[in-house]
């Protein structure tokens, strides 16, 4: 039974926690990156042409480069609290236009790999806990390591040559085709699953040792229905926290598949932005991610509740110790 | 138990290894016969190496801009590659007068752009008022090449008059290079975002913008009514080629696969380990010969306290084996350098007896300079390593393994050298600081070695040398070709071997890969000439 006051004292409070990590990570980026040498000025100016250093001082004082960094950080919080948030100086355009032009492939090439992530895991999960065959899902509790040790770009690069070079059954770039969305979203989900699996392994396994397991078998259900009727959820937890952890991941792997790929999206821009300096540009992704990132873990305890009402009950510490 | 999981573990992962294995051998074709009379139609597929998002004409000093830009766009002059003479295109004659402070253009009649406007004097005018003087309000830069730029006037339809206050005999040189195309006046009246946006530039070139797919490609369709291209191009008209799409292909593993499986026509930066299975396999490798550049080199950052003596830098300069360089890490494609600017480019000076490897000299200069070799076999001097980092970008794919080979060879000389080239990043932070003793790239020198170098806060050496300075200035008051080589003969002469400003390593060039059928050249500057270009049956 869900009680409203303490679940909307845990609402409030979950909201609250989302809303100061996104400012920290604002903030910490806009330090480390005041502490680079350089500026996004200097490095787009220099390029492969000779550039008259009195120019990159002018363009630096019309950016507002000139000032102190608490003047720049206080003039960037109040444009981003008004909606403007910032030129991306090595492209001309805005953050968000440039944000807006790729974010859909980011978006169609993420989605898809955490839905195979999970498809991946849940598979691993129900193959180990189910069949018959002792050394075959023996086996299979393998892979989730054997995934995690896979380097994504190694995976991609090879893929690519033997199917796309050797074989010719898809392109190097994308093409518009469900194979050009498949194949990498596979190549970044594949390293994503790792975690979750073995995580949602182990706690079945925990879930599976407790005296209730004993007494529903003994009732007369079978192997299965015990499992997806009982099992499966109570060990949903953890695997849920690691999955919500790990769309952090996805921006990192997506920076690595999007390049070997041809893809444009978000990881490329981000790999860009960090390269040429572009101090708004990687602020605005990086709130972007933040964002994704807190609300994602938000929805996820959220669903916590559902999966076991005890939560609430016990206060908002042991949940992520696993239910024991 | 444990050890037949392990086993078969093994077994899996040894599976995967050979199939990469596999992946690596080349796939052979056998090469058309090459045709020699141009074919009409078709699209040729250009993988270049980075995304083009800015493509506001000063900026086209990056690569992978220029080679859209560079067919988008027109320019007054065209420098010839093998004469380094300037050829008419848009100006069909110019003169200058005795003090280099005055030119005057005749521009082409019948030029239009691709929004039907004219492409006169007045268009002219403007563009080079943007070149020259850049526009504070939408915060574009002046071209660093147009130093001493005043002014320009329309004197009527088709004269240009421009003035310098102060003599610029290279800037009829500059109105060659590839950030000084031309745009429509409406291209100029949008502001910055407007500029950059190629969905918005106009321009007068042998292709137009027909879509693309952001950071990721650009598909050009030919102008159909193109009819004044350089006077010395072969193509005269409209382009051969319908289409030209650009796309990106970051990942520098994948380009040779992307020639050898017909997935691209052209490949910009292929590595020297490539070249070699690309040619077996019947592709053509294509390094390009350029002269707009100067050679890549590693400037010294003078004021950092490791390479501030002119001994230190001297000895660095020949304490490596070039030839052995080219031979081992770099490919056939790779000329070793023999000054700043590459073999063929106008006021070349070989220089090249004078950089021959020497290491009892680089030692003895060493020594002189009050570096001892310490226990470890590394100089040192007051407490102090001889330990020195490079940046360098990712531009040049060869930088990082030839450094590590320079590495070696200085190591014998006592010097430890920590090589970050390739990483960009660094790179972009080491440009406005000391702490990093060398930055290495290679520039346009359209305007000469004088803006790259002279100004006291220059990105490369960091520093200012008064009679270098007087020597730029010397050429750029030189109105004859003859004085002004002897002057770049000087400058060359100081800043290579007297005071060792930057290490010389090899002529710039740009490697691609193509198909058999593909038929492309590459201007002096190694952008690809697209409206000349076709891709036979």
């Amino acid at each position: 039974m869900l009680r409203a006051a303490p679940l909307i004292r845990y609402l409030s409070l979950r909201v609250l926690q989302a809303v100061i990590v996104v400012w920290l990570a604002y903030t910490i980026t806009f330090v480390a990156m005041q502490f680079l040498p350089s500026d996004p000025i200097t490095v787009m100016l220099s390029s492969d042409t000779a550039v008259d250093p009195l120019v990159i001082e002018q363009m630096k004082s019309y950016y507002g480069f000139d000032k102190p960094p608490i003047v720049q950080y206080g003039t960037q919080l109040l444009n981003l609290l008004s909606g403007n948030f910032g030129y991306s100086i090595a492209s001309g355009q805005t953050v968000d236009e440039r944000i807006g032009s790729v974010i859909s492939g980011t978006l169609a090439l993420s989605g898809l790999a955490l839905l195979f992530a999970t498809i991946i895991s849940a598979v691993i999960v129900s193959v180990v806990n189910l069949s018959g065959w002792g050394t075959f899902s023996r086996w299979f509790a393998n892979l989730p390591p054997l995934f995690s040790a896979i380097p994504t770009f190694w995976l991609g690069l090879v893929v690519l040559q033997v199917f796309s070079v050797q074989l010719r059954w898809i392109s190097l770039f994308p093409d518009g085709s469900a194979l050009s969305l498949v194949v990498p979203a596979l190549v970044l989900g594949i390293p994503i699953s790792a975690p979750i699996a073995q995580v949602y392994l182990k706690s079945i396994e925990t879930v599976l040792a407790q005296p209730f397991v004993g007494v529903v078998r003994a009732k007369g259900g079978s192997r299965s229905w015990v499992f997806f009727r009982h099992v499966l959820k109570s060990g949903a937890g953890p695997a849920l926290t690691v999955l919500g952890l790990t769309t952090g991941h996805l921006l990192a792997g997506s920076v690595i598949v999007e390049t070997v790929f041809s893809r444009a999206g978000l990881g490329r821009i981000l790999l860009d932005a960090v390269n040429t300096q572009d101090v708004a540009m990687v602020q605005g992704l990086v709130l972007l991610a933040a964002v994704v990132f807190v609300a994602i873990n938000l929805v996820i305890d959220l669903l916590y509740p559902l999966l076991d009402p005890r939560i609430l009950a016990e206060g908002l510490r042991s949940k992520k110790a696993g239910i024991a | 138990m444990k050890h037949r999981r392990l086993r078969a573990l093994a077994v899996g992962l040894a599976a995967t290894v050979l199939l990469a294995a596999c992946a690596a051998s080349p796939s052979t074709s056998t090469p058309n016969s090459a045709s020699t009379t141009p074919v009409e139609g078709g699209t040729l597929i250009f993988g270049d190496v980075q995304p083009v998002t800015n493509v506001q004409t000063q900026g086209a000093g990056n690569y992978s801009v220029a080679n859209v830009v560079g067919t988008l766009l027109d320019r007054l002059t065209y420098l010839d590659p093998e004469t380094q003479t300037l050829v008419p295109w848009i100006a069909s004659s110019w003169e200058s007068n005795d003090t280099a402070t005055e030119f005057t253009f005749t521009i082409r009649d019948g030029v239009t752009f691709s929004d039907g406007t004219a492409l006169d004097a007045a268009a002219v005018q403007q563009n080079l008022d943007l070149l020259g003087l850049g526009d504070a309000d939408k915060k574009i830069a002046s071209t660093a090449a147009f130093v001493g730029y005043d002014r320009s006037e329309a004197v009527d339809a088709s004269t240009v008059k421009v003035y310098f206050s102060t003599p610029n005999s290279n800037f009829l040189y500059a109105t060659a290079a590839v950030t000084s195309g031309l745009v429509s006046p409406s291209t100029i009246a949008l502001d910055y975002d407007g500029q950059t946006d190629i969905t918005q530039v106009v321009g007068s070139g042998p292709f137009t913008f027909d879509s693309q797919v952001p950071e990721q490609e650009i598909t050009l369709v030919k102008r159909d009514d193109y009819a004044w291209p350089a006077e010395n191009a072969e193509n005269q008209g409209a382009a051969y080629l319908d289409k030209v799409v650009v796309k990106v292909l970051a990942e520098v593993g994948l380009r040779a696969g992307a020639v050898t499986s017909g997935q691209v026509d052209v490949a910009r930066g292929i590595q020297p380990t490539d070249e070699q299975t690309l040619k077996d396999a019947g592709f053509q490798v294509i390094a390009t010969h350029t002269t707009d550049l100067t050679t890549n080199f590693a400037a010294f950052r003078v004021t950092n306290p490791a390479v501030s003596d002119k001994r230190v830098r001297q000895a660095l300069q020949i304490g490596f084996d070039r030839e052995l360089l080219a031979s081992t890490v770099l490919s056939d494609s790779y000329v070793p350098a023999a000054s700043i600017l590459p073999h063929g480019a106008r006021g070349f000076s070989d220089l090249s007896d004078e950089l021959a490897y020497d290491p009892d000299r680089a030692n003895e200069l060493l020594d002189d300079a009050g570096w001892v070799t310490n226990a470890d076999g590394i100089r040192e001097k007051d407490g102090v390593e001889l330990n020195v980092a490079l940046a360098a970008s990712n531009q040049s794919v060869v930088f990082k393994p030839a450094f590590d080979f320079i590495a070696q060879q200085w190591r014998e000389l006592g010097v430890v050298l920590e090589n970050r080239a390739g990483d960009t990043t660094f790179l972009n932070s080491a440009l406005t600081s000391d702490e990093v003793a060398f930055a290495g790239t290679r520039l346009f020198q359209y305007g000469g070695l004088g803006p790259i170098f002279s100004s006291p806060a220059n990105l490369w050496t960091r520093s200012a040398d008064d009679s270098l300075n007087a020597l730029f200035a010397a050429e750029n008051a030189a109105v004859t070709d003859e004085e002004q080589n002897e002057f770049r003969a000087q400058q060359q002469q100081k800043l290579v071997i007297d005071e060792a400003y930057a290490l010389v390593l090899w002529d710039e060039t740009q490697v691609q890969g193509a198909g058999s059928d593909v038929h492309i050249t590459f201007t002096g500057g190694d952008a690809p000439q697209f409206q000349g270009a076709w891709v036979g049956e």
